[in-house]
């Protein structure tokens, strides 16, 4: 048997939306206490959720990226808190990125695959994060503000 | 056929679920979206067979699972895991649970799954 995948799709990006309005609110709050079990439960059932309305539909850039915002949030939730402002803005980054590919599915342009970099850092050990937001800042920063060579 | 509850926060999966078994002739006779409201329901409406999902809200559907099961201990579930949750399916088969179903869903393997599942319950 075959499923409507148009029906599916507005279904998607329906909930999606919903989910992806809870995370933000989510994270907000966790920028208030770090600790906070109710947004930490949201983020990984929300992510959760995404990952396999993304996975039925092959939508596998979302679902990889979800996926791996769940198993984070897994780990936040074992933890009982978000680690510190490093970890936090990685959770920011991946909602932003995975908006974005949710925008592209409503608009139907192809999905591309989530930033290699941004997998790593949902992926390192949270203790890792700090150093590895601390090195793209860096480098960020070089790149924004190169150093003056004296000629 | 059997009559059957769903239990999963995600309307998307409910209506894929209910696409799927409705025309093996399955009656759908409710729908939870938390595990409170699936135990609720269990008791309310006796189905035959229950489709829940792990993670949901306000109680897991392993702890529903678990409450089910310990008024009911006849009561046929059928757990609706993802990738990565093996150690969950693993708790849930062990509290009782009949047998699993993988998202994303390949309408065949639902079909079978349930229909052993019922077989067996017979």
């Amino acid at each position: 048997m075959s499923l409507d995948l148009a029906k599916y799709r507005r279904i998607f990006l329906e909930e999606a939306a919903d989910h992806l309005g809870e995370m933000s609110h989510a994270l907000l709050g966790l920028e208030k206490e770090l600790a906070g079990a109710e947004p930490i439960d949201t983020l990984f059932r929300m992510a959760h959720s995404i990952k396999s309305m993304a996975a039925s539909l092959g939508y596998e850039p979302i679902a990889d990226l979800a996926h791996k915002m769940e198993d984070r949030m897994e780990g936040v939730r074992r933890a009982g808190r978000v680690r510190d402002s490093a970890e936090l803005a990685i959770l920011f980054q991946a909602l932003e990125a995975l908006e974005a590919m949710v925008a592209a599915v409503a608009d139907e342009r192809e999905l591309q695959p989530a930033d290699e970099s941004l997998l790593a850092r949902l992926a390192a050990p949270s203790e890792d994060v700090a150093a590895a937001s601390q090195a793209m800042l860096s480098s960020a920063a070089s790149a924004a503000h190169p150093k003056k060579v004296r000629s | 056929m059997a009559r059957v509850l769903i239990a999963d926060d995600a309307s998307f999966m409910r209506q894929m679920i209910r696409e799927i078994i409705e025309p093996e002739g399955h009656e759908i006779v409710g729908e939870a979206t938390n595990g409170v409201e699936a135990v609720e329901l269990f008791k309310e409406l006796a189905p035959d067979l229950v489709t829940m999902d792990i993670v949901m809200p306000k109680r897991s559907g392993i702890d529903a699972v678990k409450r089910i099961l310990a008024d009911h201990p006849s009561a046929c579930i059928v757990m609706c895991s993802a990738l990565g949750q093996e150690s969950l399916v693993m708790e849930a088969l062990q509290a009782g649970a009949r047998d699993f179903i993988v998202k994303p869903f390949k309408p065949d393997s639902v079909v079978a799954t349930l229909k052993k599942v019922l077989e067996k319950a017979d």
